[in-house]
């Protein structure tokens, strides 16, 4: 897999992480009316929204890090 | 210690006496400000100068919250300025872009350590919003975008720039090498690997302008969305938040970029034209913040409900007075010294770094003056007008925290250049 | 399902503060807060000027702003109507203060158990009190309420936590009326279910014109006044509490 798909992959990931912790897994928005608006749905949550904000920069990480598949040629070492 | 053959440039690992003085003062100051907040931590908040809204006639929120929005927004700058360079190809600010992506780190780091300042369970903070944060309240953006998010962000976009100077530094030997060898992660200085870097560094730099702007409009909310308070309840204060970010960061990097060419390099490495941008464009986004201003002033002014006109009034002939009219003046004299310049086409380090110390003192006087007077002078039912006045545990927790970050960048200067050793371009 | 509110005759009230010293023994609130306040209110000028009263709890309000700003949801909307403070996990923020129009909530700045009024330690108070020191310590604060099962009840729980008017919790949970309602010698809180027609408090509604308090902002609050008017922009408070900690 080159770097582009897999930094591309991380982005992607993780702005659907992002999206789906937000809106799904966190407490829900909306008027209060009852317990279930003062707890997350899944515990946690809140770490999973940062680790896909951490996922779509260290997407740049990736992209910059990683070696390329053709390593031997242009003679990249890994970090 | 044997002479080494290449000495690291602009200082650094070369520690003089003179430098280790000011660190060990600036740290002193640092762990004075922890001293204070220990009191706090044992005593309870009692030892602050805060006191309940209502029939306390206290404010809740003092000076720990108004350097928590302080710190964020100077951070808005720096690595705005770094995403610029990029974006708009302003080849010519590439000496400051490493300075300004420090200062934006530790500005953050800053508004981290004042959160924790204002918290009564600060410890429990950490665990429960971690486990429980609700996205409803802004606060969570507060936490997740920018301490943890924009931090992160920023921390990347520093690393990945440095990469090619960690690699020049670590061609000489010494007790830092191990370090730049580390943070090089084996460049190598191949237009390839060059390229690579633009490109990735260009869609991080896309990437991080939103969630700038994200991040500081949410701080922004955390007054705005308060109908509760009056003078905070705005539209305004998301977009304005974000100007006095721009403001008060650019004046800081202004300061930060001149104590650097005094200190460790010359006019030549770090040329006038740097401080003319950057004086120009802290001319505009102050132009831009005044316009705020007066829009603010005369909506409130003009027909105000009675609560907005009351704590307006405290603002502008009241309690406040003093500190709104320093704010504006302070704002007004910078404009012209900036103004100044510009017709004169001249750089005027002097001048600019007046103004970049002058738009901070005001940037703090105005979140001041957001922060407080609400309430203390707004309560909506009729309860007596409140005070409020900073115990020295308040002040000298402010105090040390800036005596931590100057401490914090002057180190980062000692361990890595802090304007670029080679230019790291593919262009 | 109850759904709890208070309707206040401001007819009846005399400005007395019972309920306010009643509110502060049941649930031990600290030095210098008051969960339940009276406003003493003067309006007009002299020799027209008119003295009024008006209790104020906690609105409980069913568009709270507390409950959507708390960052870790300590402070939630119970299903019976009331707005709960978990002591457990409030982090002590105080955004909920700051965003309360009505200002009702208190924040523990110090070590509560050193703000009680007295030094309860001082020597010969322990005998005179026959043991009840410090302050009683009602033991039905410390459980759990509701089948949340969360720790809501009682003032001054934790160093550095925010609490407020919990229409006495723990009380109502066994079928009493909160603290301030019991103890008001002209009846003028009522207290039940709101959403019962046939409640005292419903009963009280339909029988007198009513208003809410800063009902323009949007908090839907479930306290009611009968009997009375809001206070205006001339209302001036007189005799106000001294709160100092």
């Amino acid at each position: 897999m080159t770097r582009k798909v897999l930094a591309l992959g991380m982005v992607v990931a993780g702005f659907a992480l992002q999206a789906v912790a937000y809106l799904f897994l966190a407490t829900p928005i909306g008027k209060p009316t009852d317990v279930s608006f003062s707890n997350p749905r899944v515990p946690f949550a809140p770490v999973l929204f940062i680790l896909g904000v951490v996922l779509v920069f260290l997407a740049a990480l990736v992209y910059e890090l990683l070696p390329d598949r053709r390593a031997s040629r242009s003679g990249n070492e890994e970090g | 210690m044997a002479q080494r053959a290449t000495r690291l440039p602009y200082g650094v690992g070369s520690i003089s006496a003179r430098w280790i003085v000011s660190a060990v003062l600036l740290a002193v100051v640092a762990i004075a400000g922890w001293y204070g907040w220990s009191r706090e931590i044992s005593q309870g908040m009692i030892v602050t100068g805060l006191r309940n809204i209502g029939p306390m006639g206290g404010a809740t929120w003092g000076i720990d919250v108004v350097f928590v929005v302080y710190f964020v927004g100077v951070s808005f700058a720096g690595i705005t300025v770094a995403a610029l360079i990029r974006l708009a190809k302003l080849t010519a600010l590439k000496p400051i872009a490493r300075m300004a992506e420090a200062l934006t780190v530790v500005s953050l780091v800053l508004a981290a350590f004042a959160i924790m300042y204002d918290l009564g369970q600060p410890l429990r903070g950490i665990v429960n919003l971690f486990r429980y944060a609700r996205p409803q309240s802004p606060f969570f953006g507060t936490f997740t975008l920018v301490i943890s998010g924009y931090l992160i962000a920023s921390l990347v976009y520093l690393y990945l720039d440095g990469r090619r100077d960690a690699a020049e530094c670590a061609k000489a030997p010494g007790r830092l090498q191990w370090f730049h060898r580390l943070w090089a992660a084996g460049y190598r200085d191949t237009p390839a690997e060059r390229e690579r870097h633009d490109r990735a560094s260009f869609w991080l730099a896309i990437a991080i302008v939103p969630l700038l702007i994200t991040a500081h409009s949410t701080l922004g909310f955390v007054f705005g969305l308060q109908v509760g308070r009056p003078g905070w309840y705005s539209a305004l204060q998301a977009p304005a938040f974000v100007l006095l970010a721009g403001v008060s960061g650019l004046g800081m990097l202004i300061v930060i970029a001149a104590v650097v060419r005094r200190t460790v390099t010359d006019r030549s490495h770090l040329p006038d034209e740097v401080f003319r941008w950057l004086g120009n464009a802290l001319m505009i986004l102050l132009l831009a913040y005044l316009y705020f201003m007066v829009v603010e002033l005369l909506t409130n002014i003009y027909t105000g409900a009675e609560r907005e006109r009351d704590v307006t009034g405290q603002l502008i002939s009241g309690d406040f007075a003093w500190i709104y009219w320093s704010s504006v003046a302070a704002f007004v004299v910078s404009l012209g010294l900036l103004i100044v310049r510009f017709v004169r086409k001249s750089a005027a380090v002097g001048l600019l770094v007046t103004a970049g110390v002058l738009v901070n003192l005001a940037a703090i006087g105005k979140r001041y003056l957001t922060v407080i007077p609400s309430q203390t002078h707004g309560t909506l039912l009729p309860y007596e007008t409140g005070s409020y006045a900073p115990t020295w545990v308040e002040y000298i927790e402010v105090i040390g925290l800036f005596a931590f970050g100057a401490l914090l960048l002057t180190l980062f200067a000692k361990l890595f250049p802090i304007m670029p050793v080679k230019d790291g371009d593919a262009a | 399902m109850a759904r709890y509110g208070m309707v206040i005759d401001l007819d009846r009230c005399t400005g007395c503060r019972g309920c306010m010293e009643s509110c502060k023994i049941e649930n031990n609130t600290p030095q210098g807060s008051y969960w339940m306040y009276v406003f003493r209110f003067e309006e007009g000028e002299f020799p027209a000027t008119q003295v009024r009263f008006m209790p104020r709890p906690c609105m409980h309000c069913d568009n709270a702003p507390c409950v959507k700003v708390c960052p870790v949801g300590a402070r939630y909307k119970r299903d019976d109507g009331l707005v709960a403070t978990d002591w457990e996990r409030c982090i002590g923020c105080r955004y909920c203060e700051v965003a309360c129009p009505y200002g009702v909530n208190t924040f523990n700045w110090g070590h509560p158990e050193e703000h009680y009024y007295f030094d309860w330690n001082a020597e010969g108070v322990a005998p005179e009190a026959r043991g009840a020191v410090p302050p009683w310590d009602n033991p039905s604060l410390d459980e759990a309420y509701g089948p949340e099962e969360r720790h809501i009840a009682g003032a001054g729980q934790a160093k550095g936590v925010v609490d407020k008017c919990t229409f006495c919790v723990q009380l109502v949970e066994n079928d009493s009326d909160p603290a301030c309602v019991h103890n008001c010698p002209v009846r003028a809180l009522v207290f039940g279910d709101l959403d019962d027609p046939g409640s005292a408090p419903s009963r009280l509604l339909q029988q007198k014109p009513s208003f809410r308090l800063l009902e323009e902002a949007g908090t839907e609050p479930r306290v009611h006044y009968v009997g009375g008017n809001p206070p205006t922009t001339e209302t001036r408070q007189i005799e106000a509490a001294t709160a100092e900690v």
